[in-house]
């Protein structure tokens, strides 16, 4: 039977996977370059949201594509959805503090 | 390495490829298009382009509309131009611009039939049938992909864009840039939070510098009219479909443009200088912002969507892609490039790469694309400034 993965690591270096479809909570697999590996999922996932390839401590940065998409805001468990709950974009963050 | 790779395409003057070969009808000014449009109409084949306005332009908003129509006409895709204009000094402008490639252009004025609509039509009939005529002589030959130059675009996004075919879309550009080829993407405002990741990349600091001030630039033409593009940016949509902040949304959107070093910043519709990825200043809106590429020399265009955008270019064939399962299986005559593997879990992305970068040069050697076979073809001329 052929391989089929459940979410994307769009970089080597990232610290999030993207669920390719609406997924249950528990196990699921990750494709990552040429590798596939399991990811326990906390929760469900809806399709394009991310999800914690390990733990994130609040404070540090989240990235994906290899980037930092923001900061994390409150401890997260690998396998955790990591949204906007407990993440934040430095860029508005940044402007945000500008404006006061 | 295997063998470089190729496609067939019309060897053009000045050294670049046509992947078509049309006839280009171009009204430069408002008051000649409906002539124009009785030309094009006669002589089957030929392309209309017409410029809706054309007076009373000042500085760079003018400077940008030549730019265009020069570059719309030295586009390889055109095999010949004819020129319809009011009066004979924009129309000499305009031609010596487009001449200057070695391309044959004719040009025909209402000064030169008193104004007489009726016989600037008849007369440019005859003037675009014989252009048509010595035009069918050019054929395809073997040439090198190095000679593409590729729009990468994306219209009406979904989840599916930033994961799954913006990332595609920028491998295919990677394969074109590493076999020597150019490739080009625009829409500012969609660099806005990731413009520091663009810059990172740049050929040389002075490049980045110049990627950092185009989306300020933007940001403070949008602040005079009230906009805050950071405040609600992502909008609750992006939210619901998994995008968590400004960088995220941004990231996904210049995927599209692959990963290879960032030669400079065009200017909205200016020349691409040579080989490599470049990105364009200018309007996030499909139909503009691919006309600056068509204007910039791309001879082919690639466009990614989530749910459909039926838009395409008329002069550069576009390539339609998705990775969205529900639109590739709904929209079988607009979809030319299905990649819903990679969001099924079954297909590798470099896999799915590899097939639509060979679909490209399928499409730049001759094979319609449906907006091609479905004339869905359009054009649009971005504006920097208010009429006079």
């Amino acid at each position: 039977m052929a391989m089929r993965w459940d979410l994307l690591v769009l970089h080597p270096e990232d610290d999030v996977a993207v669920a390719l479809r609406d997924l249950e909570a528990g196990e699921a697999i990750a494709r990552c370059g040429e590798a596939l590996a399991p990811l326990q999922l906390c929760a469900p996932v809806p399709l394009g949201h991310k999800v914690a390839r390990h733990a994130i401590e609040p404070g540090q940065h989240v990235r994906k594509y290899g980037a930092v998409i923001g900061e994390a805001t409150a401890p997260i468990a690998a396998g955790a959805h990591l949204h906007v709950h407990n993440m934040r974009s430095l860029r508005a963050r940044k402007r945000g503090e500008e404006q006061q | 390495m295997g063998i470089a790779p190729e496609f067939l395409g019309y060897p053009r003057a000045d050294g670049s490829a046509g992947t078509r070969n049309r006839l280009l009808v171009l009204s430069i000014l408002g008051l000649t298009g409906a002539g124009a449009q009785r030309i094009a109409r006669q002589v089957p084949g030929a392309l209309l382009v017409a410029l809706p306005y054309g007076r009373g332009q000042f500085g760079e908003d003018r400077a940008m509309t030549r730019r265009m129509l020069i570059g719309l006409g030295r586009n390889p895709n055109a095999g010949a131009v004819l020129l319809v204009g009011a009066d004979r000094q924009r129309l000499d402008i305009v031609a010596e611009g487009i001449m200057a490639s070695g391309k044959r252009v004719e040009a025909i004025a209402l000064d030169d039939v008193h104004e007489d609509s009726l016989a600037l039509s008849d007369r440019g009939v005859r003037l675009a049938a014989a252009l048509a005529r010595d035009m069918s002589r050019a054929r395809r030959v073997p040439l090198p992909a190095s000679l593409l130059r590729l729009g990468t675009e994306c219209g009406h996004s979904d989840a599916t864009s930033g994961l799954g075919a913006n990332p595609l879309a920028g491998l295919v550009a990677d394969r074109l840039v590493d076999a020597g080829g150019a490739a080009v993407f625009g829409e500012t405002m969609e660099w806005l939070g990731a413009e520091h990741v663009l810059a990172a990349r740049a050929q040389t600091p002075e490049i980045g510098r110049a990627i950092v001030d185009a989306v300020a630039q933007r940001e403070r033409w949008a602040a005079a009219t009230g906009e805050d593009l950071t405040g609600n940016n992502p909008g609750a949509e992006n939210i619901r479909g998994g995008l968590s902040s400004i960088e995220e949304k941004s990231l996904g959107a210049i995927a599209k443009g692959g990963s290879r070093p960032v030669q400079g910043v065009l200017p909205h519709a200016a020349p691409i200088p040579g080989p490599g990825l470049w990105v364009m200043e200018g309007p996030s809106f499909s139909p503009p912002s691919v006309t600056g590429f068509v204007a910039a020399g791309c001879n082919m265009t690639m466009f990614t969507t989530g749910p459909g955008n039926s838009y395409c270019d008329a002069l550069a064939p576009t390539v339609k892609v998705t990775v969205n399962p529900k639109t590739a299986a709904r929209l079988h005559h607009q979809i030319d490039f299905d990649g819903s593997g990679l969001m099924r879990g079954t297909r590798e992305p470099e896999d799915a790469a590899d097939a639509l970068f060979a679909q490209l040069l399928d499409h730049a050697s001759g094979t319609r694309t449906w907006g091609e076979v479905l004339d869905e073809g359009g054009y649009a001329f971005a504006r920097l400034g208010a009429d006079f």
